[in-house]
């Protein structure tokens, strides 16, 4: 099915490399990673703890800065952006969801949902239709006017999505998005997810350590040591199928099954 | 090692600890600063007996009460500490460390710190002290003639005596607050998905609809009626218990305001739609709302002191403005004696309560007496002495004399006033100046004075005499302000004034206020009086009230020697005919006011400055720690902000917006009320003079200010570090 996409490139990402610390106690959290995803996909990264997953994720989302190597997004290369400008970036061009949703406590999910319209200055009545509709897709539209703290987890986190689409970015980078999430409100989670790429055509690049949730995604990358292992592509395969050769592979790089549920 | 643990613990955890030690720093410099003032008065070389003990004794009794102040402050902030660090502390004791060393480490730090400020506030009140020392001097009106450096060990101890109370309290706190502490509660700390509190908007927003009538209503009652300090003893009762009534109005009004503010602003701001959707508005808003439901009770109380310290030290200083500014006016001569007459309405009084013995001989007076021979010991010998066994007359001191003699505006035998400032308002068709309202002044209406007098009194003061006929009239009135205008009103309007039949008509067109002085005074001594002719006044037979016997010293003589020899004058009992007339009032030399003036408008001023200032610090810590802790429990929020792309700007103007809410939300109310208390107390204090909020209250005020908008900016820049931080904080792994 992805075969017959239009391959253009969302996201570039070349030589990668991210070092912390200083001289004599260096740690390669990134060592050469390169990757493209095009437009439409729904990509998975998984990898055990440690493995540079969640660094790979913070760089490509522009949050954590690259050590070397280029990452362009839509053609631009986000290493090279001045701070004021990767904000702007992060708002027009990325939209975030997290293992824990990230809400904030003292707005109600309307307006959750609703902030990165209004940072970007959009007009009062543009955002009230645009919160309704991704409201409507997600299907938390009877929850908006709650505070997040009187929602289930499973709403609260697709109330994170909905503020996440709610820009119609380029990308939406999804963080261990089901780490806290009990197995039928992560179902349910994956599965808008999985909606809104195939629907609405949305690129998702979702960051795992859990096969289940990498089995609803289109093509999945390994990394192990900070580098990419391997990388398996879902094809016309369905779900459980593709489950099982995740499960495979996760075997095969080092008994990491017991990380995954 | 414990202690290496605790002073890793201050140096890391220092952001936290900086408002503390900066409110700790500041209370310890100005707690000594101020309890050296009694030594301060000494070298500034005013050398008023009792004065500087005076003052050291009343500013140590304040310092018990502002250190229970800082107590319950330093409490505050260091529960804020406290919370911020559970986390830490429940680590120590996961890691197998015991509660006791837990305690002992927690213990070491409150240690250092309170050292650390300790001896930064004593050095710092040691400079400041001695800076003060010239403001002493100039307060007191004298020259420093011999600076040197001094040290107050007495102020030194009572301050370490205080902070020491205060410490031991914060540390009980603190090993209370580790004992009972579950580690489980002290490893989860830090919560997620926050409940908020929130409150029915409609109810808020009517609350505080509630909140701005009763304070509107409050202030409406205060300037109609003003403070019950006037009204007689029959309408005090009924003042105190209106006056009870719209404090308490004032008070609970304040309190609603605060209680449905939340409610309110994001009603008002979800109204506007267009302003509510956009940038981080939104955030703000409901930010602000979930703290101010937490903290609306304290930004009450913030409120209200800070009115108190805003109107308790403007006022006091004014006053003591007023008093200094007059003084010139308020005593004409180097020493005064009063001597008050027997009444119809008076003398029953005096026979039966205050000298029953010698009722037989007081009587009703028909005429007024000589002072001057009285005092003189002419009519019976003199027999005080000095030290040195010395005999003195009054002649011998006495230059310059003249003798004022007031009557009541009815002849002897009659009842109420002729002339009475009531009467002369209904007149004009104005309204009577507030003083008078209720009062008992204005029974007693103004008092009759011979144009002789009067005009002897110019001429020693180096004035023209004023020329006033037979069916003439010159209103005076030392106290200035609205009485005086009211005269000079009275008089510029032509109004005629009636006594005894006699139609008098004004001789000048405006009151004299600067000779008006009948007597040495603090305050004013002449309420109003009318001077007529002297041949009119003969005429009219009226009842004497007052003589006033008003003396210069000897041209040439020492002042300070005459204060000192005419002690020693004896006043005799004022005889005639081996009746008594009247009873000796008030003797008061120049001097003696002028170093009461001066000492009252020190004392004021550092009472005042001194309350004032440890109150609005207070405030402001406690305002500063709230913000600092809500920052610090919101900083996840920041962070989430930042992620979905807002840039750095637009979250540093959240916080100072949501910061300059909490800061100047209290100061507003706090000022309004002080605006309109003012404004009631100008309007009374008006009636002696012309009260004038500058000059030093400007300058208190300014001080006042820089603290509270330094505490704000403090707040705000490490509010914007912690924001920084905890947007640098990667989120993962």
């Amino acid at each position: 099915m992805q075969t017959t996409q239009t391959a253009t490139p969302v996201l570039e990402v070349a030589h990668l490399e991210k070092v912390y610390g200083a001289l004599g106690n260096v740690t390669r959290a990134l060592n050469d990673v390169s990757f493209t995803v095009n437009r439409g996909e729904f990509v998975g990264i998984m990898g055990a703890s440690g493995s540079g997953k969640s660094t790979l994720l913070n760089c490509v989302s522009t949050i954590d800065s690259a050590t070397s190597g280029t990452i362009r997004i839509n053609g631009q290369d986000v290493t090279r952006m001045k701070q004021a400008k990767l904000s702007q970036f992060r708002r027009e061009e990325l939209g975030f969801i997290f293992q824990d949703s990230n809400l904030l406590d003292t707005l109600t999910a309307r307006e959750n949902i609703a902030l990165p319209l209004t940072i970007a200055r959009t007009n009062s009545a543009e955002i009230s239709t645009r919160v309704q509709d991704v409201a409507a897709r997600l299907s938390i539209s009877q929850v908006l006017d709650k505070y997040p703290y009187q929602m289930s987890g499973g709403q609260q986190q697709r109330v994170a999505a909905a503020r996440a689409l709610v820009t119609d970015p380029t990308m939406i980078m999804a963080d261990e998005p089901t780490g806290a999430l009990d197995s039928k409100s992560a179902r349910l989670l994956l599965e808008s997810l999985e909606a809104l790429n195939r629907r609405l055509r949305a690129t998702v690049l979702m960051v795992t350590h859990d096969s289940f949730a990498a089995s609803y995604t289109s093509r999945v990358l390994f990394i192990r040591d900070g580098k990419i292992f391997t990388e398996l592509r879902r094809g016309d395969t369905d779900r459980r199928e593709f489950f099982d050769r995740i499960m495979e592979v996760v075997a095969m790089m080092g008994g990491e099954g017991s990380d995954a549920l | 090692m414990l202690c290496k643990l605790a002073w890793g613990n201050v140096r890391r955890a220092g952001r936290d600890y900086l408002v503390y030690l900066l409110t700790l720093t500041l209370g310890v410099t100005v707690f000594y600063a101020f309890n050296t003032v009694s030594m301060q008065v000494d070298i500034a070389g005013i050398k008023e007996e009792g004065l500087s003990e005076l003052m050291g004794s009343m500013l140590g009794y304040l310092t018990y009460f502002l250190a229970g102040v800082m107590a319950f402050l330093m409490v505050y902030a260091n529960n804020f500490i406290m919370k911020r660090r559970k986390k830490e502390f429940g680590l120590y004791q996961v890691l197998g460390m015991g509660r006791g060393r837990v305690a002992t480490i927690m213990a070491l730090e409150t240690v250092i710190v309170s050292v650390g400020a300790f001896v930064a506030g004593i050095v710092l009140g040691v400079g400041l002290s001695q800076l003060m020392t010239f403001f002493t001097a100039s307060l007191f009106k004298t020259q420093i003639a011999n600076f040197h450096f001094f040290f107050s060990v007495h102020a030194f101890n009572l301050t370490l005596a205080c902070m020491l109370a205060m410490f031991v309290l914060t540390l009980l706190l603190n090993l209370r607050a580790v004992r009972r502490t579950k580690l489980i509660e002290l490893m989860g700390a830090e919560r997620r998905n926050e409940s908020i509190k929130t409150r029915n908007p409609w109810i808020a927003i009517a609350i505080f609809a509630v909140g701005a009538v009763l304070v509107g209503v409050a202030y409406y009652r205060l300037l109609r009626d003003g403070f019950p300090l006037t009204a007689t003893d029959t309408k005090l009762q009924e003042a105190m218990n209106q006056f009870g009534i719209t404090t308490a109005m004032v008070t609970v009004g304040t309190f609603a305001l605060f209680w449905g503010l939340s409610g309110m602003l994001i009603k008002l701001l979800q109204g506007l739609r267009s302003v509510y959707w956009r940038g981080l508005n939104m955030f703000t808003v409901r930010q602000l709302a979930a703290k101010v439901n937490t903290v609306c009770f304290s930004m009450g109380v913030i409120a209200m002191i800070l009115f108190l310290a805003i109107t308790s030290v403007t006022c006091g200083m004014s006053i003591a403005n007023v008093m200094n500014e007059n003084l010139e006016r308020y005593n004409p001569v180097d020493v005064s004696q009063t001597y008050v007459y027997y009444t119809p309405e008076t003398l029953d009084y005096y026979k039966e309560y205050v000298n029953p013995s010698e009722a037989d001989r007081m009587v009703l007076a028909d005429a007024t007496v000589d002072l001057y021979a009285a005092w003189h010991g002419e009519r019976k010998s003199a027999d005080n002495n000095d030290e040195t066994g010395k005999k003195v007359n009054i002649a011998d001191v006495a230059g310059e004399h003249v003798q004022i003699d007031s009557y009541l505006s009815y002849p002897l035998g009659g009842s109420g006033p002729s002339v009475a400032a009531g009467e002369m308002c209904k007149a004009m068709g104005e309204k009577l100046p507030k003083v008078l309202e209720g009062s008992n002044a204005d029974d007693m209406g103004l008092f009759v004075t011979p144009a002789s007098q009067y005009n002897k009194l110019r001429q020693m003061m180096g004035e023209e005499p004023v020329s006033i006929g037979r069916d003439q009239y010159v209103l005076t009135c030392d106290m200035g302000g609205e009485l005086g205008d009211l005269y000079t009103k009275y008089m510029a309007g032509g109004h005629t004034l009636t006594l005894g039949g006699h139609e008098l008509k004004p001789a000048t067109d405006k009151s004299d206020k600067d000779t008006a002085a009948i007597a040495n005074s603090g305050l004013g001594s002449n309420p109003g009086t009318v001077v007529v002719a002297d041949e009119l006044l003969s005429q009219l037979n009226l009842q004497p009230y007052a003589s006033n016997l008003l003396v210069n010293y000897k041209r040439g003589m020492d002042v300070a020697e005459a204060d000192e020899l005419i002690k020693y004058t004896m006043l005799d009992n004022l005889l005639v005919d081996g009746k008594e007339p009247g009873s000796w009032g008030v003797f008061m030399t120049r001097s003696e006011l002028y170093t009461q003036a001066a000492q009252m408008n020190g004392m004021i001023s550092y009472l005042a400055i001194y309350i004032g200032f440890v109150l609005v610090v207070a405030c402001a810590a406690i305002l500063s720690i709230q913000q600092l802790s809500n920052v610090a429990d919101g900083s996840r929020s920041y962070r989430v902000l930042a992620q979905i792309g807002c840039d750095d700007r637009q979250i540093r103007h959240s916080v100072m917006a949501q910061q300059a809410v909490f800061f100047l939300f209290p100061l507003a109310v706090g000022l309004a009320h002080s605006f309109v208390a003012l404004k009631v107390i100008i309007e009374l204090v008006s009636t002696f003079g012309n009260m004038s909020i500058g000059g030093t209250v400007g300058l208190t005020c300014a001080i006042f200010l820089a603290a509270y908008g330094g505490y704000f900016l403090v707040t705000y820049l490490m509010s914007t570090g912690m924001v920084r931080a905890a947007i640098a904080t990667r989120y993962s792994e």
